[in-house]
């Protein structure tokens, strides 16, 4: 079975659920949801089944534009296994949505083919129109509270700064097409190799395709627009935005980095984007007393240290940490809606004694906290452990200096949620309902968070067959 | 089949400890069982494991960060460690059966055996592991059920203050020990012992580094193992039930630092100013332990400082370049210490919890197997021929007369005081007259209580015969055995048993009173001093930095900062689309000036 077919079956599925909205008449519309996440489990059991494309850079056709290798394989994964907890999220944040319920699932899952099309794109085409299939589908989703004016103003700002971005990208490709006549990445990289290359206009293509990339990841001084949209959407799809759109983000950054690596000033622009966004997002997040704004900072924050393992050339490590980081967020952001849901708001003093309300969401939110923060026996601590690691071997001291420093900073306002929850008094003493489906989503979080803190070994291996391309290609 | 025993020894306890700490809780009865059963049967296949030939085992890969970090899940499988487990799990087992009478009527029963399980585990893991990594968290697992143990009466105050002594003196060994094992995986890059062995002549290659990090993993010893320094919870751990005392405190965990240093002899061995600093330390303990139990009344207190004295023999004896000394006295002390306290337990319990030997007398009579049993045991511990510990002390006191004279002048002085100590202690308990009700009401104690003393008895007695002791552990070979070292070892007995007889026959009360023994040196007065003035001086600094840098430097400063740069990234943050453009296209510009024309 080729790779390809993951995609396609993630698009019929979509055209699907949407056909069954229409037509369907009076349908549950909770069904769909469903529906979607029995669909997307199967295709990533069908994900382990597919046999991998020819890797030679010289490969034409299909094969040209398209990357099947074990990277690609691993962040398919990654994306089918987040839009699954992201449809499980927003069953919980039905509720709140007043219109269109059957469209609110079904274009997850486009954004979730458009993902797994950006894990493969290995050609600059390519990777502007996976890009684009994922940003689509996220304005609409944006806004889609739009009689919130709080969500339509988060939705326009999102349209028009990434609509922005995306053509500073555009851009960036022309004049690295001009410059080199090729947009295949290898072919790329091997022109940018020739010594009778010109400079100056190679690396301003490069920085305006950085550019179009940094806002994606939210990487300084992109992030501007973070806090006003991470608030103002509805809670499911800035969870959605922060994992999956950042992760697909850093998976086309190693891809391209790969080829723009060869000009020394990409690294030390990258490195100087590291350190502002580790500072800007941590300093940011301090003061903040909206969880969601403060999760939103936060977001920044860990951009930055997966920026740090981008600089340092390690696939390994920047999987690693996204998978902790996807475990993490989506289970703070999933305690988040269930508590919002009931209290109304999303200020941490919503969170006021929580353990005294539900002990087991205060559970869940403190090890996501911990995690978040780096504390060891979490996830989050391996992942920090392994940028790190691989940030020393590169000798990049400063970066690490200020990505230590930051994290002590970071222990500050993580700890604040940890010390709502349990050392102040609630407000109100009701305890809070939510689905069983929410409750063994969040009991597997858990466990994974702790077990990948204890044991990170499945990963590590997974990813050991990963990083190789990344780094044969350069 | 045979790769899956080890598993099984190390699952078995946890398993047990697991399921009752889950499901029967409530029942006393069940969990007790299910205890003694996982107990006897991590025996079992300790024995099967001891009998078979096979040196492997199923080993698991935890964390694969090569070449930076490689943390396996293995076992080490060799003569040391199957002896080791055959002695922790035999005199466990045996524990956990006398438990079963000892702490019959407790009101927290369940409580009890899961720390017990969850101790044996612990203890079984620190024996089993192939690896630093692995060893350190088994040795926290331990420090943490003694802890439990220790304070299982924690509505006593003097439980729970010794079972936070105990635990926050084990922190300090630990701590060194840490800094030991990183000093020595930054060197090596492993914590694997195996790899360290072999990267060894590396290390030796920096004599300093090499004592300092031999130095720190001694330390951790030193704090599980009770060494002076770090001696003084070990007496007050007495607080905890008598099974406990014999378990922890005298066959298994205070063995633990023991043989983590025989396991690691490599390392220490290859460091001569290390050994010199351990062989010292072991003696100091030796002696002073044997001084101050000499004036004790507490009956488990005097055989706690017994177990100091001991233990300072073994790491004597690791002092002294001899892995095989340390084991066979470790092998030994095991059946012999736990014999005497099961002992002290059974009178404890049948005098209704009256420890003070002055208040006992005449027991001889009245607890008939316990008195007998006790004996044996007293007559190992003191070295008379041909009981097991004469064979083993000699070994080591041949050792040291060998390699060094003061260390044996000191080595006799310390087995002249044992057989003082013990002797008064033998007589004023079971001789003479009952000078007390609950001695006049003693009766023997039950059966589970009894047959356990029995069992100990045999190799109390017999485990110290080369036949019996090289069926389990390489027994040191020194070429030069003088025959004068055993005679005057038996004679330094003979001395002491005279002059405790002499001094102790028909006595109602302590004829010596000498207060700087009785109170112990005044160690624990002098920490408490120390503690006082450090924490006073520290208290007082952080005041300092409290009020003069905190309050008024950085509230304030920051304070104020915060303000700046609130009012500040509110600049940016307006809200307003087109300054977010504006600054978007600003930071563009930004970076192509930082990029191309920089």
């Amino acid at each position: 079975m080729q790779a390809a077919v993951l995609e396609i079956s993630a698009l019929v599925l979509g055209i699907f659920l949407l056909l069954c909205e229409a037509f369907a008449g009076a349908l549950d519309k909770r069904r769909l949801a469903y529906g979607g996440i029995f669909g997307l489990g199967l295709i990533l059991l069908a994900s382990f089944f597919v046999t991998a494309g020819p890797l030679q850079p010289d490969a034409v056709g299909f094969w040209s534009f398209y990357a099947a290798d074990p990277l690609a394989l691993f962040f398919k994964r990654f994306a089918l296994a987040t839009t699954m907890l992201v449809l499980i999220m927003m069953l919980e944040s039905a509720p709140r949505i007043q219109s269109g319920l059957g469209e609110f699932f079904a274009l997850p899952i486009f954004t979730c083919a458009g993902l797994m099309w950006m894990a493969s794109a290995i050609d600059f085409v390519m990777i502007f129109v996976s890009l684009e299939l994922v940003t689509m589908s996220f304005y609409v989703l944006v806004a889609y509270t739009r009689r919130n004016p709080v969500t339509l103003e988060a939705g326009v700002k999102y349209l028009i700064l990434s609509a922005l971005s995306t053509g500073f990208l555009v851009y960036g490709i022309t004049w690295v097409f001009g410059v080199t006549g090729e947009t295949s990445l290898a072919r790329v990289a091997a022109a940018f190799s020739q010594p009778n290359l010109e400079r100056a206009p190679a690396l301003f293509g490069a920085v305006l395709i950085l550019v179009g990339l940094g806002f994606k990841i939210a990487a300084v001084p992109f992030q501007i627009w973070v806090a006003d949209v991470y608030q103002g959407a509805p809670t499911a799809v800035t969870a959605y935005l922060s994992v999956g759109s950042k992760a697909a983000g850093f998976v086309v950054l190693l891809r391209v980095l790969s080829a723009f690596f060869i000009l020394p000033q990409v690294q030390r622009l990258l490195v100087a984007v590291a350190i502002a966004t580790l500072i800007y997002g941590n300093l940011a997040a301090l003061p903040q007393t909206n969880l969601k704004r403060l999760l939103g900072y936060s977001s920044i924050a860990h951009a930055g240290y997966l920026l740090v393992g981008v600089v340092s050339f390690s696939g390994a490590a920047v999987g690693f940490y996204l998978v902790s980081y996807l475990l993490m967020t989506l289970l703070s952001f999933t305690v988040l809606i269930v508590v919002a849901n009931s209290a109304g708001g999303e200020e941490i003093s919503d969170f006021d004694g929580l353990s005294k309300r539900s002990p087991f969401l205060a559970l869940a939110m403190m090890i996501s906290m911990l995690s978040l923060a780096g504390v060891p026996f979490t996830a989050g601590f391996f992942g920090k452990f392994m940028v790190f690691d691989a940030a020393i071997q590169q000798h990049q001291t400063a970066l690490v200096v200020v990505a230590v420093v930051t994290v002590a900073c970071g222990f500050y306002y993580y700890l604040k949620v940890i010390r709502a929850m349990y050392w102040e008094s609630p407000a109100r003493a009701a305890p809070i309902a939510f689905s069983q489906l929410s409750r063994v989503t969040m009991t597997g979080l858990m466990i994974a968070i702790i077990t990948l803190g204890v044991y990170p070994q499945p990963i590590l291996r997974a990813l050991s067959d990963a990083s190789h391309p990344v780094t044969a290609q350069r | 089949m045979s790769s899956a025993l080890p598993w099984s020894i190390l699952l078995l306890p946890l398993a047990s400890a697991v399921v009752i700490l889950l499901f029967t809780l409530r029942s006393g009865r069940v969990s007790s069982f299910t205890s003694v059963l996982a107990a006897l049967a991590a025996f079992l296949c300790s024995w099967a494991l001891f009998t078979s030939e096979n040196t492997r085992a199923i080993e698991l890969t935890w964390i694969d960060l090569r070449p930076l970090l490689y943390v396996p899940l293995g076992f080490v499988i060799d003569g040391l460690s199957k002896t080791m487990l055959l002695v922790v799990t035999g005199v466990g087992a045996l524990i956990h059966v006398y438990s079963l009478g000892y702490m019959r009527n407790d009101a927290g029963k369940s409580r009890y055996f899961a720390s017990l399980s969850l101790f044996m585990f612990s203890m079984v893991g620190i024996v089993l592991s192939n690896n630093f990594v692995m060893m350190f968290i088994f040795w926290e697992l331990v420090g943490v059920s003694s802890y439990l143990l220790i304070g299982h009466w924690f509505e006593r105050d003097a439980a729970a203050e010794a079972a936070k002594k105990a635990f926050l003196t084990n922190r300090i060994g630990d701590f060194g020990f840490m800094i030991g094992i990183l000093m020595i995986w930054s060197a090596t890059g492993s914590v694997v012992f195996r790899e360290i062995a072999m990267q060894m002549p590396q290390i030796i290659a920096h004599p300093g580094f090499l004592t300092i990090a031999a130095l720190l993993v001694f330390c951790g010893a030193a704090g599980k193992s009770a060494q002076f320094p770090l001696h003084v919870w070990l007496p007050d751990a007495m607080e905890g039930p008598t099974p406990i005392s014999a378990l922890i405190h005298a066959a298994t965990m205070v063995a633990a630092g023991v043989y983590m240093l025989v396991r690691v002899g490599f390392l220490v061995q290859s460091s001569p100013a290390a050994l010199g600093v351990i062989v010292w330390i072991g003696t100091i303990t030796a002696v002073m332990a044997a001084l101050i139990a000499t004036q004790q009344s507490d009956i488990k207190r005097i055989l706690a400082y017994s177990t100091l004295s001991q233990l300072g023999y073994m790491v004597m004896a690791v002092g002294l370049a001899s892995g095989e000394a340390a084991m066979f006295h470790l092998f030994t002390h095991a059946f012999f210490k736990a014999l005497l306290f099961l002992g002290a337990g059974a009178i404890i319990i049948m005098l209704h919890h009256e420890q003070n030997i002055w208040n006992m007398g005449g027991l001889a009579g009245k607890l008939r197997v316990t008195f007998l049993t006790f004996l044996v045991g007293t007559l190992a511990l003191i070295g008379c021929p041909p009981f097991s510990g004469f064979w083993s002390k000699d070994a080591i006191l041949a050792l040291a007369y060998t390699r060094s004279m003061p260390i044996f002048v000191l080595g006799l002085f310390t087995a002249f005081l044992t057989a003082f100590y013990m002797t008064r202690l033998l007589v004023v308990v079971f001789l003479g007259k009952p000078r007390t009700d609950a001695a006049r009401s003693g009766r023997e104690a039950p059966i589970v209580m009894t047959v356990p003393l029995l069992l100990l008895a045999i190799p109390a007695f017999l485990a110290g015969f080369s036949f019996v002791a090289t069926r389990f552990l390489p027994l040191p070979q020194e070429k030069e055995a003088v025959a004068l070292v055993p005679v005057l070892a038996t004679l330094a007995m003979i001395a002491g048993v005279t002059l405790g007889v002499v001094l102790y026959r028909n006595r109602e009360r302590e004829p010596l009173n000498i207060a700087l023994l009785r109170k112990r040196f005044f160690f624990d007065e002098f920490y408490t001093w120390l503690i006082g003035v450090t924490q006073g001086t520290l208290a007082r600094l952080s005041d300092f930095f409290d009020h003069w840098i905190i309050d008024a430097g950085a509230v304030r400063g920051l304070s104020s900062a915060t303000w700046g740069i609130g009012a500040l990234l509110r600049l940016f943050q307006v809200g307003n689309l087109q300054a977010y453009s504006f600054l978007f296209g600003l930071g563009i510009v930004g970076l192509i000036y930082f990029t191309i024309f920089r």
